[in-house]
């Protein structure tokens, strides 16, 4: 696959095909497809003449990274204590029970995939859901299935909002 | 050089010589998992805690690698330090219940049973030690294994779980393995060699003679790699087993008269 | 850069010219609207008012002297969005968009106040104008936040106008390493990251340790959850770690800096990496620097997602590409850390406090804080507290002093309970110590720690073991799994906390779970794993009624743990409006209209709907 060297290529030049980047490039390679396919990181290690075996460690030891394809839209839940305190854990259940999916998983249509996350650091407006990097605070289990029953709906991407 | 007094006894090593050397030095037994000479200790099992006196308080260390630059005292049979060793072996009970490895060395050590149940069950009757990993990464040079993922759900494993495409079959990791849970299996049929349970196959150089297996072929290309023996000596060397080599080299002194 | 009409400072002098011109440009008159771009406001939307704003500026003409800018974390989030006029200071809290109108035509354009904007004191009922007459922040004290909310954090210009990068400018002339070493020294600066060794005497050891190149390394993996002090500062005044790095490069003798931040913070790389660029393009960051012979990069990496990296090895690990294991620190990382070198780490907010030492003097530093614990410390005060939000307090105030006078007291008029500071390892702290004084010494002998330095505070009808389950379970998740205690030590607490909050606890638990805290406590290979067992012993030493509870009763006293309490619907609140009955997925509930309804316990699968939905608080726990 030519295209893919290419854009492995593309990474490794831009951290200086430093192999302590290997995160960031990892990263952007998700970035890329949305997931690290095996190839590519077989790609990866080899421009950086590194094992297989040492990126697919790092890929299964961060818990950012995804060795299979994504939803079409990226749910995230805060797990942090605050928003655990306030009830996220029920949240996640409910989730979980409607949309057969557990956390880091991808539901079976591919609507979305379901992360939750420690902290986003948002704590004061806790519960804190966020859909396609679009912010929901103060969500209860209701209200989270709700938002989640309007992306089948629409099936687009919801409106990115300019944040992080 | 520095003097470490172990129990009492004193002992003078050189200076970065680790706790667990001084005690071999003294006939000390200090039980241990995850260390092995060949590689550098990493202190994953903390089977070989013992207790080190700081003057004002006294702190666990493990011995495989705590370094020794001055002088120290330490104290391996101290109530503090066996305890310490006898929880972190009851927990290493309850991972791998099945290994009659761990079930030895725990009678040794006076443990009897285990009063936990088994809960994390990522990889049956491994206590992730570590030393295939690093056997097969800094001594062999393949890194065909890994960890994979972390935390209870810690596992050994090649990428993607699949057979490794660069296991070379040569059984290093089986051999370090200190409670027996990887294996080396012969597939005679198939001319294979397995290690379990990575489930990584090799093909097996034959005796052209007897048709047994001699080594992978994998494992003589790493070899013939790595060192500087003649390929052409090297490739014959490998054409027999040992047992029909002898058998042939026999038969051609004996043709040679070498002993009428 | 080009607003600065210049490229490279090659000398002190030029620094301090761009200084002046930047100063004489900005006529005192001007107005300036600053949009907080905290994380709590930003979830509220206000990067939407800052470009309102924008856009109001844009059409008021150049005749009018105006300029909108987003600037760092104000600390209030429970109010946010903040947006505060300069000068005068005037500070609007609860901001939505209709709003940005009326603020720009009448406070901006007309000088005029927009009372319903402004915040009320609960205590007099009154209306307050500026920041520093709330009670949230009178009794704080702001060093490593002081350019938050008055900055903008993409652009240099403003971090030189009020005096940044002097600090680095008085180091190099005419300070030596050793006299910067000793100023910190003086200083008493201890580490803000969780462990609190001192900041000088951690320099001193790496500038002699042997070996090179060395390394200068800023922990910005700031993962405790319910803490964003360090993502605060990193968004919110960038320049002021690099500064920071930079005079901790020069002291020690380092070349080489990174700056590793957590993967959940995108909008922190950003800016940072923005920040370096702009002091690169200026030469305050890369070769000889301000035309001295010091020279000095900083590179960012992000992380990959595990908390574990906080832990200074595991970072070192995660930098090198490798996954995050801590290894034994028994040869310290200021001998052998990063790629086997001398190494030098400390986090955002003390790296942020340094050219404030440098400034104003390490005496002056040591001046603030308690005899162990010097200057201040930033906490985010979260959990069921009124005002939630960011602090920076001198150490030695009390626990108290924070919650009632900064946090306004506990939400909805309960009790308070229990707070927990020093992220998931920290501990619980009950009422009865909330006199003790906040440092590092203290918080450790009640059986917690600083840590980084979250707060979270927990009202009545907060479960601690549900608590200390919710800890347990976040640290065995996240502990990297190298050495057994941590890694089998958790997951059997876990396996008997789980047993205990289901009702079906063993009398012996409690005694095994201090057992196997003890375990973690001495023979865990690093810090995330000594510590581990810390909320599962605090709880134990602050609350063992209610595990006791549990375990004996089979009963939950804060009624939130599913199966151990019952509900019930009080006859006399109940009007018999059908809205539970409608909603209970199980049918348990019957009842005629207007009679009061019944919840069949046998039915019931206890899920709480009845108990949420339920407008009259009819449902009770029982």
């Amino acid at each position: 696959m030519p295209e893919d060297s290419e854009i492995i290529e593309q990474i490794v030049d831009r951290y200086d095909g430093d192999d302590g980047m290997l995160i960031p490039m990892m990263q952007d390679l998700q970035a890329e497809s949305g997931y690290l396919p095996a190839d590519q990181l077989r790609c990866l290690g080899r421009h950086l003449r590194l094992p297989l075996s040492r990126l697919y460690a790092v890929a299964t030891f961060y818990s950012s990274f995804r060795l299979a394809p994504k939803g079409a839209h990226e749910v995230t839940l805060c797990m942090g204590t605050v928003c655990y305190l306030k009830g996220s854990a029920s949240i996640s259940e409910a989730i979980t029970r409607e949309f057969q999916v557990e956390p880091g998983g991808t539901t079976r249509d591919r609507l979305f995939s379901f992360q939750a996350v420690n902290c986003m650091g948002a704590c004061a407006v806790a519960p804190v859901m966020t859909v396609d990097g679009k912010y929901y605070n103060g969500v209860s289990p209701a209200s989270a299935l709700e938002i989640l029953y309007g992306l089948t709906k629409e099936h687009v991407t919801a409106d990115k909002e300019e944040q992080t | 050089m520095p003097t470490v007094t172990i129990d009492g006894c004193e002992v003078k090593v050189k200076r970065d010589a680790t706790i667990l050397d001084a005690a071999r030095k003294a006939g000390i037994w200090i039980p241990t998992l995850c260390y092995h000479p060949a590689v550098p200790s990493e202190a994953t099992c903390r089977l070989c805690m013992v207790e080190l006196d700081r003057g004002e308080w006294k702190q666990l260390v493990t011995a495989c690698n705590y370094p020794v630059r001055r002088d120290i005292v330490v104290y391996v049979s101290s109530e503090r330090a066996k305890k310490a060793r006898r929880g972190v072996m009851e927990l290493l009970l309850a991972r791998a219940p099945e290994s009659q490895e761990l079930k030895a060395l725990a009678e040794r050590m006076g443990v009897k049973g285990t009063p936990y149940p088994n809960v994390t069950d990522s990889q049956r009757n491994c206590i992730l030690c570590g030393l295939c990993v690093q056997v097969c990464e800094q001594i062999i040079g393949k890194a065909a294994i890994s960890f994979a993922g972390r935390g209870a759900e810690r596992t050994v494993a090649a990428p993607f779980r699949q057979p490794s495409e660069d296991c070379i079959g040569c059984g290093a990791c089986a051999a370090i393995c200190p409670v027996g849970t990887i294996k080396v299996r012969l597939h005679k049929e198939q001319q294979e060699v397995e290690i379990s349970p990575f489930k990584s196959r090799v093909k097996l150089l034959v005796c052209q003679e007897c048709g047994t297996p001699i080594v992978s072929s994998e494992v003589s290309e790493q070899v013939l790699r790595k060192s500087q023996i003649d390929w052409q000596e090297f490739r014959e060397l490998l054409r027999l087993c040992p047992k029909c080599r002898r058998s042939q080299t026999s038969a051609r002194l004996r043709a040679a008269s070498v002993y009428k | 850069m080009t607003e600065l009409g210049i490229k490279r400072f090659s000398s002190l002098v030029e620094l301090e010219g761009m200084r002046e011109k930047l100063l004489n440009s900005r006529s005192a008159s001007a107005k300036s609207i600053h949009v907080c771009t905290g994380p709590g406001c930003v979830a509220k939307g206000s990067f939407k008012l800052y470009e309102i704003f924008c856009a109001a500026v844009e059409g008021a003409g150049s005749d009018v002297q105006v300029q909108a800018k987003c600037v760092g974390c104000h600390g209030f989030c429970e109010r946010g969005p903040i947006v505060v006029i300069e000068p005068g200071g005037i500070f609007y809290q609860r901001v939505e968009e209709p709003d940005v109108a009326e603020i720009f035509r009448e406070t901006v354009l007309g000088g005029r106040v927009v009372e319903r904007l402004l915040y009320e004191d609960p205590n007099t009922g009154k209306k307050v104008e500026k920041a520093n007459e709330i009670p949230f922040y009178k009794v704080q004290e702001r060093i490593a936040l002081s350019g938050n909310g008055l900055l903008d954090p993409t652009e240099i210009s403003d971090y030189i106008a009020e005096g940044g990068y002097t600090a680095l400018a008085k180091v190099l002339s005419p300070m030596t390493p050793e006299e910067v070493i000793s100023e910190v020294e003086l200083s008493g600066l201890r580490g803000r990251g969780g462990g609190g060794f001192p900041t000088g005497r951690k320099w001193r050891s790496c500038r002699q340790a042997e070996g090179s190149p060395k390394y200068v390394i800023c922990n910005g993996d700031e993962g405790d959850p319910g803490a964003f002090m360090d993502r605060c500062i990193m968004e919110g005044n960038p320049h002021s770690v690099i500064e920071g790095m930079l005079i901790g490069a020069y002291a020690i003798g380092s070349e080489h800096g990174y700056i590793y931040v957590r993967n959940e913070y995108p909008l922190s790389v950003e800016r940072l990496k923005n920040a370096v660029a702009q002091a690169k393009e200026l030469g305050l960051v890369g070769e000889t620097i301000l035309g001295s012979s010091f020279s000095f990069d900083i590179r960012i990496n992000r992380g990959g997602g595990a908390f574990v990296c906080g832990e200074s090895t595991a970072l070192m690990a995660s930098l090198e590409g490798r996954p995050g294991e801590p290894r034994a620190k028994y040869v310290h990382t200021v001998e052998s850390g990063f790629r086997g070198k001398p190494t030098n780490l400390n986090n955002v907010e003390t790296w942020a406090n340094i050219p404030h030492i440098i400034n104003r003097g390490g005496k002056w530093f040591a001046g603030i804080g308690t005899e162990k614990s010097k200057g201040t410390k930033v906490f985010s005060l979260v959990g069921n507290v009124v005002n939630t939000g960011l602090v920076e307090v001198p150490m030695g105030i009390t626990m108290r002093r924070i919650i009632d006078e900064i946090g306004g007291g506990i939400r909805d008029g309960k009790r308070f309970k229990a707070v927990q500071t020093g992220g998931p390892s920290g501990g619980c702290i009950p009422a009865e110590h909330l006199d003790a004084r906040v440092d590092f010494e203290e918080l450790t002998k009640l059986g917690s720690m600083m840590g980084s330095g979250g707060m979270i505070v927990m009202d009545e009808e907060t479960c601690m073991v549900r608590v200390a389950k919710y800890f347990t379970d976040f640290l065995q998740k996240e502990s990297c799994g190298k050495c057994t205690p941590c890694r089998e030590g958790l997951a059997q607490m876990l396996y008997i906390l789980d047993r205990i909050t289901d009702g079906e606890g063993q009398v012996g638990d409690i005694e095994r779970l201090e057992e196997l805290g003890g375990l973690l406590e001495g023979t865990a290979l690093c810090a995330l794993g000594k510590t581990a067992a810390n909320p599962v012993i605090s709880t134990i030493r602050y609350f063992r009624d209610e595990y006791d509870a549990h375990i004996l009763d089979g009963r939950c006293p804060a009624k939130e743990c599913r199966g151990l309490f019952r509900y019930e619907i009080d006859p006399e609140a109940c009007n018999g409006c059908g809205i539970c009955l409608k909603n209970c997925p199980a049918d348990a509930i019957t009842g005629e209209k207007k009679v009061p309804h019944v919840i069949n316990q046998e039915k019931c699968t206890l899920c709480g709907t009845c108990w949420e939905k339920c407008p009259f608080t009819a449902v009770l726990k029982v």
